[in-house]
């Protein structure tokens, strides 16, 4: 590190400040990242601040700010969306669904990269395919229709497998990590006497962290977003709603205009549980602090 | 043993899956007993074994209390041991319905709408309740054909319906210096050219219109002012029984000329209803036509801060030609394939008992379309309601045929007409050649009947 | 190692993939597909019409449109989307004081709902009395009220919102690839005298190579794909300006109902569209690997 750091102030500290390492370039990075910071969290602001409103005010627009506060708006989506029961079922589906899809997505990513067997091209052209033939809701009603045959049709394990059957996206990115992921490594393993299913538990697995880590991040928000078939494999069954279901509940109220107020207040609720898991994964990114790269 | 090892990995997996299952319906079953608000409508000990349990849909939520109320009566007071339950579906009922009838998994009683019910008794969903209605109900409910009435038998009976109108803001109308509100097109494009300029400076402007979907803005206000110029409100022509746009032409010029005047609300293109309701609230719209359900949202969701009033929508020349719609017709339908149909039924009419229609219009929910009860029903208790209830020149039109057509909607070419794109003759032309072929497919495959009417008079429709 | 055992032990491994994408994906797509032959309402009887979904869908203008403007909608959200994220996670990669914060803050649009958001957007840009507009007229940046959601800006509008969803996702990725890269390249590099600049060309890029050919692939697919914030913000419109792809085959499958008019489900032509969408999106992914992999070579 410090090898690293005394030629630059050498060099270019002298020189002109806006050189790489000196002043005017550090200055220039934190007006990027502040502006971009900025226009990130400027819509989510207007959110947090329009929960607080009437939906009179919110709806007119205009504000940034609240004229009154109206802490009631989180107290009524609290209630109107049955937040604390709904918040269970919707972790619970989100959970199991992301160690599902971790697990069968890794080890298939696992043979497609390392391994070599007769219909691989096949079987990568069939998962490229799930992604970009989406016709979206359409295909809930077969769907469904299996789940009835498997007797899973009211309760969220039907979700569950199908929403794990939703994993080629996961399935590329850790394709993707695996590929920069140095074959000598299982090599040497395999020379040590190690199994497949060995160098993918003690080798492949520990290395993939990063990538295992934003899967698990994607599909976890990706589940806990889910609407439409938590919705129809709970038509029967409320008590096994999710949170997503749940909020959807505060778009009508006593009359025909949309309560986006209570909308916004049950979005802001929602956020703090993926808030977490975000700094849960968050933890596989943090694995290198020593900085690659020197600002 | 390398596959071995891949089995353990599974059973894993399904050893931790199986132990959240056995979580999840622990939990399931410790909740079942605590249900959730929207769900349940009776928590009655279920101790009685022959207990009839029956299930009620809806996608009404603006009346969900009062209903709640009445199940709950009904649960405690009926004498054939019945128990209701309601749901209480969002957005998505309609995707709901189809899923659950094709699995087996529908309710016994479920809400049909004035557009999905034909579709429901095509499909099979619905049970016809000619039998079950008692005399006093057959004079007592309006049949209306195609909307509760369909090929000859009853599916559902009418409790409230919807009038189209002109909502204005009086205080702009005043200082414009406009006595009455407007009975013409060329009043109205008048009229919110006047407000426009006594108003523009406090960002005030004469007319506005829920663009976002050009559907729902024609929808409520091309289609009236047509309909009370004896016009089919959908480019549908009883009489000859052809699609025939020709009608809208004035009424798209008068459109385009407020737009092009600056009459209309700056971004209306992207304008969705509600911000709408909320700019008129605060006194920032001259006028607008909308559906009866305007009052309830000024009184409950955006107060308004104006005095306002509704009046019936203008014609093209000022002169009536026919009714305006009253749209509606329909409530509960029972459910074709229920195993309960009596209990059902029973529920059913307990629903369309006076005494509670009485109060749904009284409450304010909706305006009762059953003459008995708006006879004798007191107004309803919000503010602006008058202007709606419904006149002798209120009246269910009749449905207009479904049919398939290649190329751009009818309103979507109108709206782009008023941005500025094409000619208005030739947009029509063109949509009547494919309307009409679209018509003719309809009539060769036996999906639509269309016979000309010679004597339809848009003067005497619905039931009265 | 023995041929046969490492086949039979990659069958086992890829089998829970295979046979829940096979039951789950495929099988419920080739359920919703075969309807492209026929007129079909999503009940009742399915009429079989041949290649006739394809004939009208060749002279279906509004579909060709569509087509153009998810051409316009994607190249311009990973024009901005691709660079801004890479910078972002290199900077943010780098000890930085608060970079936890700041990767938390660019990862926020991610987990919010598109359907909420796009509520909100609406107050932003909106014409009349939008924060943007207010805020651009009171600092006397512009005299008018720009319509932002209007016919001629509506566009650029939905690709800036789509570019804010989309920044935590990819920076995330990118990071996340970074992370495979060891420290000590960056160590001897600077030793011998690369400055950053150099850094970022010869070892940054060509190490995070597959994250980033298969993360701009997922990026190309998925801005092809998306949908449901134009949904919820424009519908398409003002006139068909933000109509994409798979927002006009949604609304053949599920339209809007509206009062008066009995909706009209066009199942058989909704897949009909559907299928020849995925062939665009298909061709246009193939057409990325192919040049990716002849990029690789030329390396």
């Amino acid at each position: 590190m410090k090898t690293e750091a005394i030629p630059y102030t050498n060099k270019n500290m002298r020189r002109n400040p806006f050189r790489e390492g000196g002043w005017g370039g550090r200055v220039l990075l934190w007006i990027f990242l502040l502006a971009t910071a900025l226009l990130i969290l400027f819509p989510i602001v207007v959110t947090l601040f329009g929960s607080f409103m009437s939906n009179a005010e919110l709806t007119t627009g205009g504000a940034i700010l609240p004229s009154v506060w109206h802490f009631e708006n989180f107290a009524e989506a609290w209630v109107q969306a049955n937040f604390s029961r709904f918040t269970w079922n919707s972790l619970m589906l989100s959970g199991v669904t992301t160690i599902g899809t971790l697990i069968v997505a890794s080890m298939a990513a696992y043979v497609v990269d390392r391994m070599n067997f007769p219909g691989k091209a096949l079987f990568v052209a069939i998962q490229a395919s799930t992604m970009f033939i989406s016709i979206g809701a359409v295909v809930i009603r077969p769907q469904y229709e299996l789940m009835i045959k498997l007797h899973l049709h009211t309760s969220l394990w039907g979700v569950i497998l199908i929403l794990i059957s939703g994993h080629a996206y996961i399935f590329f990115i850790l394709l993707s990590f695996l590929k920069g992921i140095s074959r000598e490594l299982d090599e040497a393993a395999r020379i040590d006497g190690c199994s497949n299913a060995g160098i993918f538990w003690k080798i492949i697995l520990p290395l993939l962290r990063p990538g295992l880590g934003v899967g698990a991040l994607f599909t976890f928000c990706g589940a806990w977003n889910e609407y439409l078939r938590p919705l129809v494999f709970t038509m029967n069954t409320p008590e096994l709603q999710t949170l997503t279901v749940g909020l959807s509940y505060l778009r009508y109220g006593a009359s025909a205009a949309v309560q986006t107020h209570y909308m916004l207040a049950g979005a802001c609720l929602s956020i703090l549980p993926l808030l977490i898991v975000y700094m849960i994964a968050n933890k596989s990114f943090m694995q290198m602090t020593a900085g690659s790269l020197k600002g | 043993m390398y596959k071995k090892i891949g089995t353990v990995v599974l059973s894993v997996f399904l050893a931790v899956a199986l132990a959240a299952c056995g979580n999840s319906s622990n939990n399931a079953g410790n909740e079942a007993t605590n249900k959730p608000a929207e769900s349940d409508a009776a928590t009655a000990p279920a101790s009685n074994e022959k207990k009839t349990k029956i299930v009620y849909w809806t996608g009404d939520r603006h009346d969900m209390d009062y209903i709640k109320e009445v199940i709950q009566s009904f649960n405690d007071t009926n004498d054939s041991n019945i128990e209701v339950e309601m749901v209480v579906k969002t957005d998505d009922y309609n995707q709901a319905i189809d899923l659950a009838f094709a699995s087996g998994q529908a309710p016994d009683l479920l809400r049909v709408k004035e557009n999905t019910i034909q579709a429901y008794v095509t499909k099979g969903y619905l049970a016809p309740i000619d039998d079950l209605m008692t005399e006093k109900m057959k004079q007592e409910f309006p049949l209306i054909q195609d909307f509760n009435q369909i090929g000859g038998k009853v599916y559902s009976l009418p409790n409230y319906g919807s009038t189209l109108r002109l909502v204005y803001n009086k205080e702009l109308f005043a200082k414009a210096g406009i006595a009455s509100p407007p009975k013409s097109l060329a009043e109205m494009v008048d009229a919110a050219k006047k407000i426009t300029e006594v108003g523009k400076a406090d960002g005030a402007y004469g007319f506005a219109l829920n663009f976002k979907s050009p559907d729902s803005a024609f929808g409520r206000s091309a289609r009236v002012i047509a309909e009370v110029s004896g016009i089919g409100g959908f480019g549908y022509d009883f009489k000859t029984a052809r699609f025939d746009f020709t009608g809208f032409k004035d009424i798209i010029q008068a459109y385009k000329q407020m737009y092009d005047d600056g009459s209309t609300l700056p971004g209306m293109e992207a304008l969705d209803i509600d911000p709408l309701r909320a700019q008129f609230a605060e006194g920032k719209i001259g006028m607008y036509i909308s559906f009866s359900s305007e009052p309830g949202v000024y009184k409950n969701q955006f107060p308004a801060k104006i005095e306002w009033a509704a009046a019936p929508v203008p014609s093209i020349d000022g002169t009536i030609k026919g009714v305006s719609s009253f749209v509606g017709g329909q409530w509960l339908a029972i459910n074709s394939s229920s195993k309960n149909q009596e209990a059902a039924w029973k529920f059913m009419e307990y629903m369309y008992a006076d005494e509670i229609l009485k109060t749904y219009h009284e409450k304010g929910f909706g305006i009762s379309m059953v003459p008995s009860i708006s006879a004798v029903a007191s107004k309803p208790d919000i503010n602006g309601i008058e202007g709606f209830l419904p006149t002798e020149n209120d009246g269910t039109w009749p449905l207009n045929p479904t049919v398939t057509v290649e190329g751009i909607k009818s309103n979507d070419a109108f709206f782009k007409y008023m941005l500025g794109e094409g000619n208005l003759d030739e947009i029509i032309k063109d949509l009547n050649t494919r309307y009409n072929a679209a018509l003719d497919k309809a009539i060769a495959s036996g999906e639509v009947k269309a016979e000309p009417k010679p004597d339809f008079d848009p003067m005497k429709l619905g039931a009265k | 190692m023995n041929k046969v055992r490492q086949i039979g032990f990659s069958y086992a491994f890829l089998f829970p993939s295979f046979i829940l994408t096979l039951v789950l994906g495929i099988y419920p797509l080739g359920w919703a597909i075969r309807y492209m032959f026929y007129d079909y309402k999503g009940y009742g009887e399915a009429k079989f019409t041949g290649f006739y979904n394809f004939q009208r869908l060749l002279r279906d203008t509004q579909y060709w449109e569509s087509v153009v403007n998810t051409f316009v909608y994607a190249g311009g959200k990973l024009i901005i989307t691709i660079p801004l994220c890479l910078a972002l996670a290199v900077i943010l990669n780098q000890k930085l004081k608060g970079r936890n914060f700041l990767r938390a803050i660019y990862f926020m649009p991610t987990i919010i709902s598109s359907a909420v958001m796009a509520v909100v957007f609406f107050i932003i840009f909106n014409s009349y009395n939008g924060i943007l507009n207010q805020y651009l007229m009171k600092f006397n940046i512009i005299s008018e009220r720009i319509d932002w959601l209007g016919p001629k800006h509506a566009m650029m509008t939905t690709i800036l919102i789509a570019v804010w969803g989309a920044v935590g996702n990819y920076m995330l990725l990118f990071l996340a690839g970074l992370q495979n890269i060891p420290n000590d390249v960056y160590e001897s590099a600077s030793l011998d005298g690369a400055n950053k600049r150099q850094q970022f060309w010869y070892l940054t890029i060509p190490m995070l190579g597959p994250v980033l050919q298969i993360v701009i692939m997922l990026a190309i697919i998925n801005s092809l794909k998306g949908y449901e914030t134009i949904m919820v913000l424009t519908e398409g419109g003002p006139i068909g300006k933000t109509e994409v792809m798979y927002l006009y085959v949604y609304k053949l499958f599920f339209p809007t109902p509206s009062s008066g008019t009995v909706v009209d489900q066009q199942f058989g032509y909704g897949s009909a569209v559907g299928f020849t969408t995925a062939v665009i999106v298909g061709i246009i992914t193939l057409l990325y690997h192919m040049l990716s992999k002849r990029l690789n070579k030329m390396q």
